[in-house]
């Protein structure tokens, strides 16, 4: 244990050390991320702290912002409101920093976003909160604009699904849900889309996870007779509920959510079973700027990067810096409000990596437009901070997981529209 | 209204198999085994390992989803579980019996159900199995009610347990025995009761029991390493609504818990409907504490 500590507190000194030693230049801007590096989150927390390094990294080699060496300041939140916020507080009011990239959980997230970055006027870029709470409060004004997001929340995926059942023609459709902040949030985005389309949803159920038999609320859901299910679940109990819905005289019609696109998933069930289902998954897992991240990660690392969190991390750190490059300054406000410019547009594309910033560099200083597709793919954030990314649907053919059609931010933009509309 | 019916019905006789093993073990043991919810998931995989090894051979017998190869399992798996029992009494509880009291068995017997819950997890790993992979669609019944083959055939390998259980108990001399150990140890040992051999047939029962539910659970539901664990409760207050030591008890009362459990999904959201057999339990245990059959206390009859 002591050992374990004290290669801990060395590998940390590394961290440090080796970001300052990159400073050639006389300046030095510092920016903070606060993370779970130890806790609940534990288990991928240091490596999203990895990738916002990485970035940093990147950034310094291709020149520094401004002219200036970054300082990437990475602290522990322990998985812990209380000692997020304290993190937070100590990085914006003694180190001074102008972005800050955090938490992973919400829970962490909000109150470092209500008691220390819009009150300091800093920007906060989370690689991971996907609570829907964000997005009402940015909507009321409480974020100031200084909360931006990489990670896709429900709100678009639940148009797209929506607009695809109703243009299946189901009229009468059932929902089952896991009972989470994601299953509960989805399942109500979804209800209430579709019934803006006219689709009648007889009836919405939740249920908890780890259980061997959904039985009781498969029944539940069958009342009503609907013409469809729509599952918003993760593989195995998702298997289960499928299982059970197909058992019990379900029409074999389904809706299905993005964790459900699993090969264990298809073959619990079933394939024979799926051949007229659908479902929804983020589609930005290739192209070439995603490659450009997985070669320099690999680089750096020596392994793929498989995990959660590490695509959205590296954007988070990269769109700051940018934002900052454009801006000419490191203030808060300077990166909120640049961070639209060098994201979206008809700018030159930028890719991830030590030659996509020596570009990004060369293009802003000769006053031309960049336009940043990252990790994620490209990214555009709307005025809640959110991202909305393209997504395909996929399907069951064969026994094999395919893809079915893609929807492009436009389409998913269109949708999202008419739904409001 | 009538699904819920048919529905409770079904899991309360997967529940009454494994209550009446806990009934009989609590009465005639006389401490509240905890790990028995874990011979119910041993039992299972034992018979998903043993149909692993001889493969689906002749083919599922219609218009069931099994064959003679689940059955053959199942009995393979009844020995091992049995095995296993006497194994776990041997190493874990005799010593336990001779020298300390009654509160370090049944913590013994939580260590026990761990024990065997992550050795099976270790072996089988955690996720969902199947006997067979393929689906059995329901068949209507009544108008709002289906049931599938394999819910019925559950049903009657329950009711022809039971009734040859009671014959066992009321007419054979070891069913006497128990019976009378049950009832007073220290008179039965004076009679010349060779109480090992009664214990060791006691574990016996309670383990095929035991692994009869495992396999129906898994046939009807699916095989997971917490079966035991989601079982345990929904055990446990099915043998205090019966009474302990109580046969018949325990099989009403898993019926009373099944229907419960399904019952209430029609009042409550089905998320809580696990708060359900609690609720029941602690109803018993204020109103009457010996269980709704019981004349005495811990008595097998």
């Amino acid at each position: 244990m002591k050992h374990l500590l004290a290669s801990g507190a060395v590998g940390v000194g590394l961290l440090i050390g080796s970001s300052t030693m990159a400073s050639a230049q006389s300046c030095e801007i510092s920016i903070g991320s606060v993370l779970s590096i130890t806790g609940s989150m534990a288990a991928i927390g240091s490596a999203i702290g990895d990738a916002g390094k990485l970035a940093v990294d990147h950034f310094n080699e291709a020149g520094g912002v401004n002219d200036c060496s970054v300082k990437y300041i990475l602290r522990d939140d322990q998985g812990s409101p209380n000692v997020g916020v304290d993190a937070a507080k100590t990085l914006v009011e003694i180190e001074k920093v102008p972005v800050l990239l955090g938490a992973i959980q919400s829970g962490v997230s909000l109150p470092i976003l209500t008691s220390v970055t819009v009150p300091a006027k800093v920007t906060q870029i989370s690689c991971c909160s996907s609570a829907p709470s964000f997005t009402t409060l940015a909507a009321e004004g409480g974020t100031q604009g200084y909360w931006f997001r990489t990670l896709p929340t429900d709100r678009p995926q639940a148009a797209v699904l929506a607009k695809i059942a109703a243009e299946r023609g189901y009229k009468k459709i059932a929902i089952i849900h896991v009972n989470s902040d994601y299953g509960v949030s989805l399942a109500g985005r979804f209800k209430q889309d579709i019934e803006k389309l006219g689709v009648t949803v007889t009836n919405m159920v939740a249920y908890n996870q780890e259980q061997a038999s959904y039985r009781a609320e498969v029944n539940a859901a069958l009342q009503g007779e609907p013409e469809a299910l729509f599952l918003v679940a993760f593989p195995a109990d998702g298997a289960t509920v499928t299982r059970e819905w197909i058992s019990f005289g379900g029409p074999q019609k389904f809706v299905f959510s993005n964790a459900l696109r699993a090969d264990e998933f298809v073959e619990s069930v079933g394939a024979e079973y799926l051949a007229d289902a659908f479902g929804i998954d983020n589609a930005q897992v290739e192209g070439e700027s995603v490659d450009a991240f997985n070669k320099a990660w690999e680089a750096a690392f020596g392994s793929a990067p498989n995990g959660p969190g590490l695509h959205t991390m590296y954007d988070a750190a990269a769109v700051a810096l940018l934002a900052m490059e454009q801006a000419g300054e490191a203030t808060g406000t300077a990166i909120r409000d640049n961070i639209r410019k060098i994201t979206s547009g008809d700018g030159e594309v930028i890719y991830p990596g030590v030659e996509g910033f020596k570009k990004a560099k060369q293009l802003i200083s000769e006053g031309k437009a960049i336009r940043y597709v990252g990790a994620t793919g490209p990214l555009e954030f709307d005025q809640n901070g959110d991202v909305t990314g393209p997504y395909l649907i996929w399907g069951v053919k064969d026994g094999e997981l395919v893809t079915l059609d893609k929807w492009d931010n436009q389409r998913v933009s269109a949708a999202i529209g008419e739904i409001d509309n | 209204m009538l699904q819920a019916l048919a529905d409770g019905i079904l899991s309360g006789s997967i529940i009454a198999l494994g209550a009446i093993g806990l009934t009989l073990t609590m009465g005639i043991l006389r401490f509240a085994n905890f790990a028995h919810a874990e011979l119910v998931t041993w039992g299972a995989y034992m018979a998903l390992a043993v149909l692993g090894l001889t493969g689906a051979f002749l083919g599922p017998i219609a218009p069931f989803s099994f064959g003679i190869p689940l059955i053959f399992a199942t009995l393979v798996a009844a020995v091992l579980t049995s095995l296993l029992a006497l194994a776990i009494d041997w190493l874990v509880y005799r010593p336990l019996r001779q020298h300390t009291n009654h509160l370090t068995i049944v913590f013994g017997s939580f260590g026990v159900s761990l024990l065997v819950r992550m050795v099976i997890l270790l072996i089988f790993g955690g996720a969902a199995q199947y006997y067979s992979r393929t689906l059995q669609i329901a068949v209507p019944v009544l108008p709002g009610m289906r049931i599938l083959p394999d819910q019925l055939f559950t049903l009657g390998i329950t009711a022809i347990i039971v009734v040859g259980l009671h014959f066992f108990l009321q007419k054979t001399r070891l069913g006497l025995a128990m019976r009378a150990l049950a009832e007073n140890p220290e008179l039965a040992r004076v009679n010349g009761l060779d109480t090992r051999v009664v214990v060791r047939w006691t574990w016996v029962i309670g383990a095929s029991l035991a692994t009869v539910a495992g396999v129906l659970y898994g046939l009807t539901v699916q095989l997971r390493p917490e079966i035991g664990f989601h079982l345990i409760l929904p055990l446990f207050a099915a043998v205090i609504l019966g009474g302990v030591g109580n046969v018949f008890g325990a099989v009403i009362g898993g019926l009373i818990v099944g229907l419960a459990e399904s019952f209430a999904v029609l009042i409550v959201p089905a998320g809580y409907k696990m708060a359900v057999p609690f609720i029941i339990l602690l109803a018993v245990l204020y109103l009457r504490p010996t269980g709704i059959f019981a004349g005495s206390v811990g008595g097998a009859k």
